[in-house]
């Protein structure tokens, strides 16, 4: 078996000296190899071959990445390919689901898997078994840590950034008084999350945040019903606490459904990244003051795009190289500055969404 | 024959069950007290409504556990259906939002009707042994719930209102304590369950089909109809328990309800029901509900003791509770039992001198 | 037919079963005879398998240890728990498997002096030695262990097999000569037919059935080790569920519940058949809690076909045979 992959490497390097454009082999690309993409201008991803993907939500039934396969399927549509099998675990506590659904990808042979990665560093085995199999791996909304087998993470936001947003939320919300929050997340092995609560814990050191006190952090697993109790929990063990900021559309919602329900909205208040759907009635209400989000569809989109970009060859995931992503326009792949390894582009704009603005 | 209607007549209070009932009584009491010291504020209107909130579901599924329990088999499915019961209602009450309470119930309890009668029927007329049909039916109504709602959540706010705002109906409140209807309602069906299964006939030959099987066939009861009539009605309360869930957490996704089996059976063991069968009430199992409850919410508000002790000292209770049964209900037992048939009346001594005799 | 024996009949079936399963899976996919993907097959799912050996040992005794999961997590959880406070690593995975052994021997114990059911205790320990790995990692995920750990869990061991999956054939076969051609093995089928008869004939039952769970435990904590070197990190959560595959392959076995028979041989098929079943639902997209809908069919189906299997007049190895024999 080793000698099989040993040919199979000597093979694809010897494709890639030849530097062939439009193939139907896949060939996944590593950061920082040399190779024949332009920096200069940008490729325009065009339809024409099949491509067969895999998009690998957290789990299913949380309406944000139904959206995101939205907008992948979108994107295939467009581009003339086939549809993305939309596949994931049922639970999101589980991260086991997720590598057996990359090993597994590995041996159908599928072109590509698009990943929001649930299972922490843990996914690193299948991601190695995949790209053994010469399946291209591109991760979005929540990326590998280590970066390695990852052609690409397709970022929604900058993560650092997302720290200083929600502080500044939390400061509006709370004033300058300040006062105690807590922090209700997803699931303690999801990259995303983590990524910015250390963010927001860096954002909180800043002078002007001092008035703010972050009490305790939990992990509601985005399951509703989990995140409902903690919720709960949160404020029987701290009886000051004035805001719950979740980073997570399930913690979000079931935190306004918890305080609304123990009749607590003046007391605590509500905030973090959340959909205006299912925020809508929380926010009329007052309990939800402001959230921020942005398009789940178009981060599908843009994901499917780049995928089908890099496993049809028409670019290399490398530093500097850019592509232009139907309706989304150019990118450019820099470096993560977030992580120690990986390429990521980042996709776009934080809404922040008050009483004024949900409707639209 | 004679041995059920010498039940009926010997005296209630000296029975072994009612002296669990008390002594779980106590217990709680002990912990409200203990934990007062613990924690500030601890007394108070919201702490009794969130346990009685919270309680609802567990204390129904308890009480369903039971009545399967009773005969000497096990549920382990009630998770499942519950899942299958709230998600299927929800949709239901979603996309015809003009439906009345009584619909909604109606279907809940139709749905857990039907699993539990599938339960039943491979318990009572395939004879595979209740633990692994109803570990395999855990499975299968999951993975059928599963591929049905092709892994779509069913969102709070799609639920008609009469819906979501049913936790907050209060039936009445002193002062600060709502008794709030679900409460009162899941009360009342403990109440009226547990003097059908002591009055009824059917009552007593669960009981009688749990403590011996091979002597209640013997003596010409329809064991097997009766153990498919404990599952059915078990079911049909675990349907009622998805419809409550529905109700308190609007938000159902195709897992809801996972591990409420093992909360089920904890607190029926906690309640002193015995896994061997012929023994417990339901009540009791309403108290073991209401214990570990209470335990719950107190310890999330222990500051010194972090929430991550519960399982553990949830395991060592129902070990504790079971341990104690053994050692203290066995001699209450063979007393009850032969005050019963006063003609096989036996000094305790001597009985256990001679164990091999039959 | 009539000179099979009922676990001949059964092993056959199941062996039936298993070929009709590959070779079903294998038109679905070119490369799903590869050796490659039956080592992964095995690897994906290297503990259950492990625990499954051991728990055809107890289900044979008559008993039944429902805590097996747990006390993997807890074992696990001891293990990440003692590595991060600054531990020794080769100390961590010492303690994790004494932690382990301890929990066999504090349920044994007690099932042996009490005399309460293996059920209710196991129950109470699936829920306490969860509750116990909980209190060790709270909800904080601990990984970064060695390189050579990893190693251990993913890379080749002997030729494409990892270390796990060569533990797991070890333990197969020494398993099958403890069972069936050891006196040991010969106690457990006598006590699983008839505990009665057992502490008759001589065998210290209680002593039997603490070392029993001790072993079934102790299993359990390597499973836990191999877990945490397989993944690279633990949760307090690792296992759950597992119950459901780990009971399905030993009943699937042809190993009786109310214990008495059953032969590892029929175990080892039965795990043939629920690794392919579930790899081949797998490939085919099949989302996890439908593939465990079929296992859970096939439980229901196997006790079934069990129950029919009984009418017919056909002989009956174990304890049985040694009781007409003597």
């Amino acid at each position: 078996m080793r000698q099989h992959k040993l040919i199979a490497a000597l093979a694809c390097l010897l494709l890639f000296a030849a530097a062939c454009g439009d193939d139907d082999d896949t060939e996944s690309s590593s950061s920082g190899s040399d190779s024949g993409g332009s920096a200069g201008e940008a490729v325009t991803i065009e339809g024409g071959d099949d491509m067969n993907s895999i998009l690998l939500p957290k789990c299913t039934g949380i309406a944000v990445f139904d959206q995101a396969n939205e907008g992948a399927q979108e994107a295939a549509e467009e581009l003339g390919t086939s549809e993305p099998e939309f596949l994931g675990p049922s639970t999101c506590e589980d991260p086991t689901g997720q590598i057996e659904t990359m090993t597994n990808a590995a041996t159908q042979g599928v072109d590509a898997v698009m990943i929001s990665n649930n299972a922490g560093e843990q996914i690193q085995s299948g991601v190695d078994a995949a790209t053994d199999a010469d399946v291209s791996v591109v991760s979005w909304d929540s990326p590998i840590p280590s970066g390695e087998g990852e052609s690409l993470f397709v970022a929604q936001v900058d993560f650092d950034e997302t720290g200083v947003v929600m502080a500044d939320m939390a400061l509006d919300i709370l004033g300058d008084e300040g006062g105690q929050l807590a922090i209700l997340s997803a699931s303690p092995d999801a990259s995303n999350q983590n990524a910015w609560i250390e963010a927001f814990n860096t954002a909180l050191e800043d002078e002007k945040y001092a008035n703010l006190e972050l009490v305790d952090t939990v992990y509601g697993n985005d399951d509703s019903d989990e995140s409902y109790n903690q919720a709960l929990g949160l404020i029987d063990s701290h009886p000051d606490l004035k805001l719950i900021m979740a980073p997570t559309t399930v913690g979000i919602a079931a935190a306004g459904k918890a305080m609304t329900d123990e009749g607590l909205c003046d007391q605590v208040k509500v905030s973090g990244l959340g959909l205006p759907e299912e925020m809508r009635g929380y926010t009329q209400s007052g309990c939800a003051p402001e959230f921020a989000l942005w398009s789940f569809v178009d981060l599908g989109y843009l994901t499917y795009y780049a995928t089908y970009g890099i496993a049809t060859g028409q670019f290399d995931a490398v530093e500097g190289q850019k592509f232009t992503a139907g309706r989304m326009g150019e990118y450019t792949i820099e470096k993560d500055p977030t992580r120690d390894s990986g390429l990521r582009i980042v996709m776009g704009p934080f809404t922040v969404y008050t009483e004024d603005n949900i409707d639209d | 024959m004679s041995s059920t209607a010498a039940v009926a007549r010997s005296p209630v209070w000296i029975r072994p069950e009612r002296i669990k009932e008390l002594s779980l009584i106590g217990v709680i009491a002990l912990m409200l007290v203990v934990f007062s010291f613990l924690v500030d504020d601890y007394l108070g209107g919201r702490f009794f409504n969130r346990v009685t909130t919270s309680v609802a579901i567990t204390a129904v599924l308890a009480v369903a556990q039971t009545i399967v329990i009773i005969t000497r088999n096990i549920d382990l499915s009630v998770g499942s259906i519950v899942g299958v019961s709230a998600y299927i209602t929800g949709e239901y009450v979603r996309d015809h939002p003009s439906s009345s309470a009584l619909v909604g119930i109606a279907l809940a309890l139709g749905i857990g009707l039907l699993l539990g009668a599938v339960n039943g029927t491979i318990v009572a007329w395939g004879r595979v042994p209740a633990i692994v049909t109803t570990l395999g039916t855990l499975a299968i109504y999951r993975s059928w719930l599963v591929s049905h709602g092709e892994g779509r959540t069913i969102t709070a706010d799609s639920l008609p209102s009469w819906v979501v705002e049913l936790p907050n109906r209060t039936v009445f409140s002193v002062g600060e304590l709502d008794v709030r209807l679900i409460f009162a309602v899941v009360v009342a069906i403990v109440v009226v369950l547990q003097i059908a299964l002591q009055r009824l006939r059917w009552g007593r030959r669960l009981y009688a089909i749990g403590s011996n099987p091979d002597a209640a066939t013997q003596a010409g009861l329809p064991t097997r109809r009766l153990v498919f009539s404990a599952f059915c009605a078990c079911g049909a309360l675990s349907g009622l328990a998805g419809f409550l869930f529905l109700a308190r957490f609007g938000n159902i996704t195709v897992v809801a309800g996972q591990g409420l089996e093992l909360d089920s059976v904890a607190a029926a063991v906690v309640g002193g029901v015995s896994v061997l069968g012929g023994s417990g009430t339901l009540l009791g199992a309403f108290l073991g509900a209401v214990l570990i409850d209470v335990l719950d919410q107190s310890l999330v508000r222990v500051p010194q003791v972090s929430e991550f002790w519960r399982n553990a000292i949830l395991g060592a209770l129902i070990l504790a509770a079971v341990v104690a049964d053994a050692a203290i209900g066995r001699r209450f037992r063979r007393r009850w039992s032969a005050e019963a048939r006063p003609h096989t009346r036996v000094e305790p001594a001597e009985e256990e001198k001679e164990p091999t005799h039959a | 037919m009539r000179s099979w024996s009922r676990e001949r009949s059964w092993e056959v079936l199941l062996a039936l079963i298993l070929v009709g399963t590959i070779a079903y899976n294998a038109t679905q996919s070119d490369v799903y005879l590869d050796v490659d993907n039956f080592v992964n097959i095995f690897r994906l799912s290297i503990e259950k398998v492990i625990i499954a050996v051991a728990m055809t040992f107890v289900i044979v005794s008559g008993e039944i240890d429902l805590s097996v999961a747990s006390v993997m997590a807890f074992s696990a959880c001891t293990l990440a728990f003692a590595y991060d406070s600054g531990v020794p690593f080769w100390l961590a995975i010492v303690l994790a498997l004494v932690a382990a052994a301890a929990a066999g021997l504090l349920q044994g114990w007690v099932i042996a002096s009490t005399g309460i059911s293996s059920l209710v205790v196991t129950l109470a320990g699936l829920i306490g030695f969860r509750g116990a790995a909980r209190v060790l990692l709270e909800d904080r995920s601990i990984g970064d262990f060695p390189a050579w750990f990893g190693d251990v869990g993913r890379a080749d061991f002997i030729g494409p097999m990892p270390f796990g999956l060569v533990l797991f054939l070890v333990l197969l076969v020494l398993g099958g000569i403890v069972l069936h051609r050891s006196v040991v093995g010969r106690r457990l089928f006598v006590l699983g037919d008839n505990a009665e008869v057992a502490r008759f004939s001589g065998i210290d039952v209680a002593r039997t059935k603490v070392l029993l769970f001790i072993a079934s435990a102790f299993v359990a904590g390597v499973a836990g080790v191999l877990f945490a070197a397989r993944l690279g990190s633990v949760r307090a959560n690792i296992g759950e569920g597992f119950e459901l595959d780990i009971i399905t392959m030993v009943l699937l076995g042809g190993v009786s519940i109310f214990g008495g028979s059953g032969t590892l041989l029929g175990v080892a098929l039965a795990i043939g058949i629920v690794l392919n079943l579930r790899n081949g639902l797998g490939l085919a997209n099949v989302e996890s809690n439908t593939q465990t809908g079929v296992i859970g069919v096939l439980l229901i189906a196997s006790v079934l076909a069990q129950n029919a299997l009984d009418r017919l007049p056909l002989r009956r190895s174990g304890a049985d045979a040694q009781e007409a024999a003597a």
